[in-house]
Order: C-alpha cells, then structure tokens, then sequence
C-alpha cells in the first residue's frame, strides 16, 4: 500500500513524505498505515528499497496565520484556484534503518539516498518480522543509532517497536522484555529522577 | 545449571571483577560463593568466586518513596513503567580460584572472567567438597558448623584438626557473640570418636563446666571409646612453688624495692642451689626453706663472703610478710605437688582447669607454669631426654584452649604469661604443643601473640580498636570479609586461615551439650527473691520493722 512520496530529506537518513491525498490516489491511505512506529519502504529502483519507520508527522498548512477576511468565498475558490486547496498536507519524518536489496536486508544507516518523489509504501508482517530476523537470531542493529539522536520522540518509539515486534516474534519474547523494560525504565522513571 | 549473572567489567583490584545479575531469589548474598568456567591449560575448570559488595542498579525517584502506604511499583506504573522484578544488582566478586586435588588447595587463574560470561551460583555438594580440607566425620576433621549464605546444614564445614593443632588458633569476638559456644563447640569436636584428642581448656569463668555432658553421650561414644572430661576446681590443680622462677616470684609480689628484688633473688638463688645439691633436683625446696634463708639473709648471719650485714633485717621481714601473704594464702601453691600433666593431658581427656576463684596475678602464674612445662615437657619427649614415668614425660601432642586470652598475653605491657605463651605459639608448632587463643578484645591482645594463631574464627566485632588490631594481624581474611565483623550476629562466624581452604562465613552449629556461659536473668532472679517464703524477707528487715511499715523516718 502506497503511503506517499518523498518530497525532502533533513539528513542522509532522515526523510519527509508527504502522504497521498483523496483527491490525489484512488484509495488513499488509512491513518494507521502512516502511524507513528510504523515500518514502511521507500522505493529506490526496483530490486532495491529504503526500510524506513516513521518517526513524527506534522501538518502542513499555508493558511495558518493568514489572519485577515478572504474577499472570495470557499465554493468559487474550488472553481477559480482548485490548486489551493492541495497546498494543505500532512508530512511524515521518516527514518531510514535500513536497507532491502532483493531477499537481502541490511540494518543500519543505508549507504544509498532515495530520489525525491520516491515511492513510500507499507510494509506487511512478514517483511517486517524479515527485516528483524537474521536465520533464527533477531536483530536490531539499528536502535543505536536511534537512541542516540536527541528526539524526544526516540524512547516511545522504540517501545512501538518493541511492542510490535513482541507480537510478532513470539519465541524473541524473553529478549524483548529485557529491551522493553531497559527502555521503558528510561522513559518513565528515569526523566522523574531514577537512578540508571 | 542456569546462570545467575553476567561478568561486568574490572573490579578494584587485579583479582575482582563486577557483576549484574537480577537476583530474582535474594541468592547472591554477601559471602556467596559463584563459579565460572574457564580454560586453564587446556583444561574446563570451575573457578570459584566470592561475592564482596552488591549495590542496587536501578533506584526510583526519592519521590516515588514518599508514602510509605503506596508501593513504587505502582507509581512507576502510573508513568507508564510496568517492569515486575525490575531490580538489578550491580556486585563484586574476588576470584579464589580453582580446586586443584592434585594440591589439595585452590588455584588463582590469576586472569578475571571475560565481560560477559555468565556466572553460575557455586552447588552445595561443589563447596561442601572444596570449601573443607577434610570431610565431615573424617579423622582429623571439626565440623562447626555450615556455610552462612546456604540454608543450615546444606554445605557443612569441616576444620582440618591437623591444622588447627599445628599452627594454633584464635577466637576473637564481642562479648555475646558466641565465642564460648564456638569454641564449647570445637571441644565437643576434638573429643569426638574421630579425634580424641588432649585437650585442656584454661576456664577464667567457669563456663566449661557442662562439657562433662559428654561423657556417655551417644554423639561421643563409641565401643572402644567415652570421652573423659575432668573439670579441675580452684585447688584441685596446684603449681608447685619450687617451680617458679624468679620472674615469677616477683611477679607475684609487684613493686618490690630493690633491695627486696636482691634479697628475693639471692634467697632464691640459694634455695635453688641447696635443692640441687641434696634432691638432685632443682625445684625441690619448700616454701619454709625460702622464708628461712630469707631470714638468714636478713640477719646477716649468712656464711658466704659477700653476706649483707643487718641492715636487710627489716627488707627480709617485710619480704617474708609478703610471701607469706601472697603465697600461703594462695590455693593453687604447693610445697609438693605439681601440676600433673598425665593427669592434665591425656587423649580422650577434656581438662576445664577452672580459675574463677583465683586471683588474676595466680591465674597468670599458672597459666605461665603449665605453659612453660608442657612445652618443656613436649621438647624433652620429642628429643627422647625423658623416658616412661618422669613426670615430663607427654609422649602424645595437646591443644591448650586459653579464654580470655587478652589476660594472658595483653598488649603493650608484658605479664608472667607474655613470654612463655609467644614462645609456644612461635615454637610449639615443631613439638606438638598447640594453642587456642579465646578473647573479648584482641586490641588489647598481643599482636604478636595473634599474627601467630594461623587459623582464626572472627565472630561479632564491633568496637573500632579490635578491628583494626585484627585487621593488622589476621592477614588472611580479605578487607570485604572484614568488613562483616561488626554486622555478624550471634553464631555467626568468620572462619579463615590454615584450617580451611579459603575464608568462609559459617554458621555453627548447635552444641551437642548445654551451654553454660549465660548471662544470668537479674530481673527473674529479683523478682524470684520476693516471690520466696515470708520469713526471709522478714529476716532481710530490720528489726521491730514489720511488713508494710515502709516509712523510711520514724
């Protein structure tokens, strides 16, 4: 399922999408497939694509601040500017964990930078319980470099993943709990003043 | 075996390590023992570890704490945090090493565990066999008791007698912490079939009484052996006068001047001379044989060239008035007997030589003379310069057991003890003549006297001063071990040295006979006053008082 396109990047791994519109696709995208912890690919060519998990989401809108009386009215707007009304989106920030190259995944910061107006699409469970399995052993090679960015956001997205991720590999059960609590001690308690 | 923890990282020193571990079952106590596997010389060995500190990783907010009604846990799940057993520990371990049989002692790899590697608890039967040089019941073996950290009784330890008996030891601890049952304890356990030993307890308190409970009890008994406790009151165990060296004697009648110490000596030096001469012996002369030439001296109607004149009349008189009173009255000197040691030692033979009733100053002099003669009675048996029948002869080698040992050989001031008792805890060793060193103070112990006891048993210390002196002469027991001293409680007990392998916190266990060293219940034993008949209480009034008429002036 298609999400979105790049429209800019922040950084070498850090991109921003903006997500299709009603008017834009067919069947545009439910508010779930773009959610916050969610693992999508940004397509590069077609054996090749970005493993990307979405971080944050703004909403773009160039009327805010626009504070004096419109002298049109919103029915002749659709009629005279249909263009204007597209300029409102919203944006997601994704980050790039990763890269898959035919049956082949690799964790961590990608070598390869997506084009702009690329592709951005869902990734279903399989792929993703793919992504984070190497034979029978799990991985997560991608949650230091994660961690160690200033986000606010970085804690609770990593317990998303966690979370996720529990359901999906059941027999990583013992191994995720560890992570989960790891994370979660430093998201609740150590910020109100707990030791370590 | 599932593991416990994982190594860390480097530890304080070249020999400890850090560790995690969740210690989901409060297991890793300090003094619990955990192992690692290792490769040493192409060999998988268990390597023994001793756990030293833990500290808590994980601590919640100061204000996660301040209602004592409302469980943390909880409020770190309001914030989101739903960690059950989210306790980690970080803990020190020192490495011991691995057990070599071949060596029969404990080999430092002298290379930590790697971080990382996982660390198992130690198996009860795996320290049960390392922990002890000998096994439990064995010949030569004292099982005391059991390793603290495990439940009771599930590593049992065993002190290696040989040991004990060969290098001395000491038992230091606060008062009521146990040191008399502990040792009451080692008693039982060298009395025991498998030992048998020769032991004599010197008993300032008489608090060994009860130790004749072993005699017939069925945990001493076997067909071809009962063992024979002979409790020796006050008087029953006398110090022949003839043996008392002039240290003694003028130990025995402190500041004396120095014309006394000439004429004492002179005196004693005749006496001596005189028994030589006529009993073959020196230490054949009496007490009435000392006064009197002391009163030839004094009169001046000595024959010998350099005789004082009368002016030592009233030195000699004085003198003699001193001895007499010191001497005579005194229970444990005698003209003729002396102690026995065949009757004092003997295997098979406990021997409580209670001194409750004797002054401090006698109390030294018989524990000066029994020591010099043992020893000297070891040395001459061991060289074959006596034979069957002379009365030094001790052709078997004894423990002697000394409580309140600080009296003995005290610190920074010499007794009529000091020197003997250093003597047999430097020499000893080589003629079979071991010593048991018990007190309530080790800072006012000879540090000489303690540094040569090579087995120790550290119970309850708390007093800064005793540590420290133990902390200087106890080399063997590590600074964490130490460390414990103060929060030991009764029974429990530091046990290091040449007796086990490694230093190990012990419980020990119960004794097989009653105690007899409790504190007597004064609140009982006033209440039980009033609860006693009428008349007595009536005799305790004054007289033409009557019960009741209580007004204090009349």
């Amino acid at each position: 399922m298609i999400v979105g396109k790049i429209i800019q990047s922040n950084a070498h791994n850090d991109y921003v999408c903006q997500i299709y519109q009603r008017d834009e696709v067919e069947s545009p995208p439910a508010r779930e497939d773009y959610a916050f912890g969610r693992f999508v690919r940004i397509r590069l060519d077609d054996d090749r694509a970005l493993i990307g998990l979405v971080y944050d989401t703004r909403l773009f809108n160039p009327e805010f601040g626009r504070l004096g009386p419109r002298l049109s009215p919103q029915e002749d707007l659709q009629v005279f500017a249909p263009d204007y009304l597209r300029e409102k989106a919203t944006l997601i920030g994704i980050a790039a964990i990763g890269t898959i190259e035919g049956d082949g995944v690799s964790q961590g910061l990608p070598t390869l930078a997506a084009d702009t107006d690329a592709l951005v699409e869902t990734m279903t469970d399989d792929e993703v319980r793919a992504f984070h399995l190497d034979g029978e052993a799990m991985r997560l090679a991608y949650t230091p470099g994660l961690l160690a960015t200033d986000s606010a956001h970085v804690l609770p997205l990593m317990l998303n993943v966690l979370e996720r991720l529990t359901a999906l590999l059941p027999e990583q059960a013992a191994m995720l709990a560890l992570l989960k609590d790891e994370i979660q001690w430093k998201a609740a308690v150590a910020p109100l003043g707990g030791e370590r | 075996m599932n593991p416990i923890g994982l190594t860390k990282g480097p530890g304080e020193s070249q020999h400890e390590f850090t560790f995690v571990s969740p210690d989901r079952h409060d297991a890793l106590k300090v003094g619990e023992f955990i192992l690692h596997r290792a490769e040493i010389d192409g060999e998988e060995r268990d390597v023994l570890s001793r756990v030293t500190s833990r500290a808590p990783l994980r601590l919640y907010p100061d204000g996660f704490l301040a209602a004592p009604e409302i469980d943390p846990d909880d409020v770190a799940a309001v914030f989101g945090y739903g960690g059950a057993g989210h306790e980690r520990f970080e803990m020190t371990a020192a490495v011991i090493g691995y057990y070599d049989e071949r060596l029969g002692d404990f080999i430092n790899p002298r290379i930590p565990p790697r971080a990382g590697r996982p660390l198992y608890l130690a198996p009860d039967d795996l320290l049960a066999s390392v922990l002890s040089k000998v096994s439990v019941n064995g010949q030569g073996a004292a099982h005391i008791g059991s390793l603290l950290s495990r439940e009771s009784g599930r590593v049992p330890l065993a002190l290696d007698l040989r040991a004990v008996t060969s290098t001395h030891l000491a038992i230091i601890a606060n008062t009521g912490a146990g040191k008399s049952y502990l040792a009451a304890v080692l008693l039982e356990e060298l009395m025991k079939p498998n030992n048998r030993a020769a032991v004599l307890i010197v008993d300032p308190h008489g608090e060994y009484g009860t130790l004749a409970e072993m005699m017939g009890h069925e945990a001493f008994v076997e067909p071809d052996y009962s063992p024979d406790v002979r409790v020796f009151r006050p008087g029953d165990v006398k110090v022949r006068t003839a043996g008392l060296t002039i240290g003694d004697l003028s130990y025995l009648l402190p500041n004396l001047s120095e014309r006394m110490e000439y004429l004492l000596r002179r005196a004693h030096r005749d006496v001596t001379r005189h028994s030589l001469q006529e009993k073959g012996k020196p230490d054949r002369w009496t007490v009435a044989e000392l006064l009197i030439r002391l009163r030839q001296l004094g009169e001046g109607g000595d024959n010998e060239d350099e005789a004082p004149d009368d002016r030592y009349a009233g030195t000699a008189e004085a003198l003699i008035w001193r001895l007499e009173s010191v001497i005579k009255g005194a229970t444990i000197f005698d003209d003729f007997e002396h102690l026995d040691l065949a009757e004092l030692f003997r295997p098979g033979r406990c021997s409580v030589l209670q001194l409750d009733e004797v002054d401090s100053r006698q109390q030294q002099i018989m524990v000066a003379t029994l020591l010099r003669r043992a020893f000297r009675a070891r040395t001459q048996t061991e060289k074959g310069a006596v034979a069957e029948g002379d009365e030094l002869y001790l052709p078997y080698p004894v423990f002697l057991l000394i409580e309140e040992a600080h009296h003995f050989a005290p610190a920074s001031v010499d007794v009529v003890s000091t020197q003997v008792l250093k003597q047999v805890l430097s020499e000893g060793r080589k003629f079979g003549l071991a010593v048991g060193l018990i007190s309530q103070r080790p800072g006012r112990l000879d540090p000489d006297a303690l540094s040569q006891c090579n087995t120790q048993f550290l119970l309850r210390i708390v007093n800064p001063i005793d540590q420290a002196r133990v902390a200087e002469s106890v080399e063997t027991v590590g600074r964490e071990l130490l460390s414990e001293l103060p929060a030991l409680t009764k029974g429990q007990v530091i046990v290091a040295g040449e007796a086990v392998n490694t230093p190990v916190l012990c419980r020990v266990r119960s004794r097989h006979t009653p105690h007899g060293a409790e504190s007597p219940d004064a609140p009982a034993l006033w209440r039980k006053w009033f609860s006693g008949d009428k008349k007595r209480r009536k005799k305790a009034r004054p007289a033409g008082k009557e019960e009741g008429d209580e007004a204090l002036f009349t």
